[in-house]
């Protein structure tokens, strides 16, 4: 069972230990005596009091504005837009209907799809794996640990521009370091980014490069703070190794772990800075994901396709929501809350 | 009540001189009268004091200390008169994009620097005073600016922009790797079967069989299709390249440019050319660290390839058939006078700071400190310029090059209003043949394809 479902339990059954003590306390007349289900909370007492409206209002406000002003007035407009076909400013001059969605039943559109899911796939994979592989040895108690573990923390600190261009450079066909030690190693060096094959893993491995940092913190944290009783249990029990890992370490960072695979998902899917500088969506479009994409109909080469763009972005929040869904019906039944 | 709003609203506009309810207000009514879109007379700027105006610019490091430079010196010049004060956006596409911003209700710039592929938006943006209009209004010379440079900005006849930053492409080739491998370095290839031949005697792998120095080596860069296509007399876009009349199809997917693909595509597989991507820096690091001998860059990256451990030398952008006997397209960007929501004043003094800069003396600082060709004639004749060009003498290949180019529709270049997605198309289409082995012509025809609707919605949009 999920924390969610234990602690709206709890949330209830607290409720209603209050609910039972009004009951007692108060004299049986009155709006209480309407409603005789026994569950109900202080609050609806009170609700229509003009005072405690009020209240409620004021304390609301803030985070409705903000709520408003940046989620639900934005997702309107993204509809609206996407219904409008714009002049060669971006203004919205004329009603469309549904011709943008209709735009978007292409075979090249369908491959943007693809393409970003499996950018999404390498980078979550590979950025989830990576840092675990590197927060276990890291977790323990060696001499000199500290400085790996800030060593490997720093990508964290790098903005996607930033490390786009250092990988560029790091990738120059004529000069690249990385090339020189493959060729030490009597490797011939792949087209990194002219290799639409390779162009789409380059772009996915400096986006594992930049999340690693951040990833291995959290994994790191979660490692730290394992329950020594348990691994001693554990120990005693006979468990080892690779089962000691999957069996008593796994479980108990989980939490950790599914925090990691949610946020690594939200940020390979909103990639937009390392395709953009590192391949401009090419060779031919072989690294144009879905934010590259609406990027390119809204903004890229004096663009104004705005209501496209739309289009395209509420297709990115329906995949945001069906994986955001996924994550929270399957994966999070499996994880271990202490 | 709401009429009467209504009613108030628009007188409030008209008398403002602003354009929102002029459909309504004065149907029927000449555009030209009152749109603020032509040029006020030379005695705009008397009894007005200083006036101040905005230039939105894209230029950084030299380039943008050598425009704080020349804008120092016109404040110094103009005091009391006019201030000009520079507004740096990035890069041309953001200038393009603040530009968009503000017209749609934001503060204008009076001038600003727009790219050469933005040349068409710029016209159907309806907010600008076409550079003819002072030029008619002051009896403007105009026989200093370059014939090939005023071509590109010219529709009709009517010079609507006046020209800044202008480069040009040249074939560049490592001199002394030209030496080594036996070859003159004084004569660098002119035609693709001459770059093929001297591209195998330049390549040179060493002795697990790397390949350490390549013939050939240039950027996917969409800019070049363009070029290669002018050079062979053709037409970018029909009809005309949109110089008489609108275009309204793509045309490169031509047999010249199947053939140049091809090429290219066997270059690379034959490991007689360096497979690069689209980003031309890339491919100026390859040039300079030494990578390939023969390469194909604007001339603004001379400054930066004659720093490179080796001599550099210059050619004529080659040319895809030996009879190809037309020229390239000069780029860069130009600068335009905003109209729209401005006063006499402000656009007087936005024209005075622009024929500022065209001058000779203006442009030879320009062209000797940062590498731009030169807009006036005159500048070449200037005792700084010629000390320049003698000690790059690379540079004078541009000139005659320019020199021997006759103004054509195929060497003023293509217009389209959505040029900027069309160069990307060209770009995928130069990727899909030479790094992902699709069919040239194939490639080709489907990016013009694939721009037959942003090409007409866009049309019918500004009908």
């Amino acid at each position: 069972m999920s924390r969610d479902d234990l602690s709206t339990e709890r949330d209830v059954s607290a409720m209603s230990t209050v609910s039972n003590t009004t009951f007692t306390e108060r004299p049986p007349d009155g709006p209480v005596t309407l409603t005789d289900s026994g569950s109900v909370s202080p609050s609806v007492i009170s609700r229509w009091n003009p005072r405690e409206l009020l209240l409620t209002m004021l304390f609301l406000a803030p985070a409705v504005a903000g709520l408003g002003a940046f989620v639900i007035f934005p997702l309107f407009q993204a509809v609206y837009l996407a219904t409008m076909g714009s002049d060669i400013l971006g203004n919205p001059t004329r009603f469309v209907g549904l011709q943008h969605f209709a735009e978007l039943l292409t075979p090249d559109f369908g491959a943007v799809l693809l393409r970003t899911a499996g950018f999404t796939l390498i980078v979550v994979v590979a950025g989830v794996v990576l840092p675990m592989a590197l927060a276990v040895p890291l977790s323990q108690r060696l001499p000199g640990m500290r400085v790996f573990r800030t060593l490997f923390t720093l990508p964290f600190a790098y903005s996607a521009s930033a490390a786009s261009v250092v990988w560029l450079l790091m990738l120059n066909p004529a000069m690249s370091p990385v090339n020189w030690l493959l060729q030490l190693a009597g490797v011939s060096a792949p087209g990194w980014t002219t290799d639409s094959g390779w162009a789409l893993v380059t772009v996915a491995g400096v986006t594992v490069w930049m999340v690693s940092g951040f990833n291995l913190l959290v994994l790191a944290a979660g490692l730290a703070g394992l329950d020594e009783q348990v691994l001693e249990a554990a120990r005693i029990d006979g468990a080892t190794g690779v089962r000691n890992f999957t069996s008593i370490v796994l479980p108990m960072i989980s939490p950790s772990l599914f925090f990691v695979i949610v946020t690594t998902t939200l940020t390979a899917l909103q990639s937009l800075g390392q395709p953009q500088v590192m391949t401009d969506g090419g060779p031919n479009g072989a690294t144009s994901t879905l934010v590259y994409s609406i990027f390119n109909q809204a903004f890229h080469n004096n663009n104004s396709n705005y209501g496209l763009a739309s289009a395209q972005g509420l297709v990115l929040l329906i995949v945001g929501v069906l994986l955001a869904a996924v994550q929270f019906g399957v994966i999070e039944r499996r994880v271990h809350y202490r | 009540m709401r009429t009467k709003l209504g009613l108030l609203a628009c007188a409030v506009a008209a008398a403002t001189a602003v354009t929102a309810c002029s459909s309504a207000a004065s149907s029927g009514t000449s555009p030209s009268a009152g749109d603020g879109l032509s040029a006020p007379a030379a005695g705009a700027l008397d009894g007005k004091g200083e006036t101040d105006i905005t230039f939105w610019h894209a230029m950084t490091g030299t380039n943008g200390e050598t425009l704080k430079k020349l804008t120092d010196q016109f404040n110094a010049a103009n005091q009391g008169k006019i201030k000009v004060t520079l507004a740096f956006k990035n890069n041309y596409d953001d200038t393009l994009s603040a530009y968009k911003n503000a017209l749609k209700g934001g503060e204008l710039p009076d001038l600003l620097q727009v790219y050469d592929i933005g040349t068409q938006f710029m016209i159907d943006s309806k907010a600008t005073v076409p550079a003819q209009s002072f030029i008619d209004v002051d009896k403007y010379d105009v026989s200093d600016i370059q014939p090939n440079i005023a071509g590109y900005y010219s529709i009709g006849g009517k010079l609507y922009s006046m020209p800044f930053n202008t480069s040009m492409p040249l074939l560049y080739i490592n001199k002394d790797a030209f030496t080594k491998a036996g070859l003159d370095p004084n004569k660098p290839p002119t035609t693709l079967d001459e770059i093929k031949a001297d591209a195998q005697k330049l390549t040179v792998k060493d002795a697990s069989g790397n390949t350490t120095q390549y013939g050939f080596g240039a950027s996917l860069y969409g800019w070049f299709l363009e070029q290669w296509t002018a050079v062979a007399g053709a037409q970018y876009c029909n009809p005309d390249n949109g110089r008489n009349g609108r275009a309204t199809e793509a045309n490169f997917a031509s047999d010249n440019n199947v053939k140049l693909l091809n090429w290219w595509k066997d270059m690379v597989g034959s490991g007689l050319a360096l497979k690069l991507d689209s980003d031309t820096k890339n491919g100026d690091s390859a040039f300079v660290a030494g990578k390939d001998a023969i390469t194909l860059e604007s001339t603004g990256s001379l400054g930066d390839f004659t720093k490179a451990g080796f001599q550099v030398g210059t050619g004529f952008y080659p040319k895809i058939n030996a009879s190809d006997a037309a020229g390239p397209i000069i780029g860069g960007a130009s600068l335009w006078i905003v109209g729209k929501g401005k006063d006499d004043a402000h656009k007087r003094a936005a024209w005075e700071f622009v024929k500022f800069l065209e001058t000779k003396d203006s442009q030879a600082t320009w062209h000797t400190s940062t590498g731009y060709f030169p807009v006036s004639k005159g500048a070449l004749d200037t005792a700084v310029d010629k000390q320049w060009v003698a000690n790059k003498p690379q540079f004078q290949t541009a000139i005659t090059q320019l020199q021997s180019t006759k103004v054509t529709t195929a060497t003023q270049g293509c217009l389209f209003g959505v040029m900027p997605q069309v160069r990307k198309a060209a770009e995928s289409a130069m990727q899909a043949a030479v790094l992902q082995g699709k069919d040239a012509k194939q490639a080709l025809t489907d990016a013009a394809a694939s721009l037959t609707q942003p090409i007409k919605d866009y049309n019918d949009s500004v009908k």
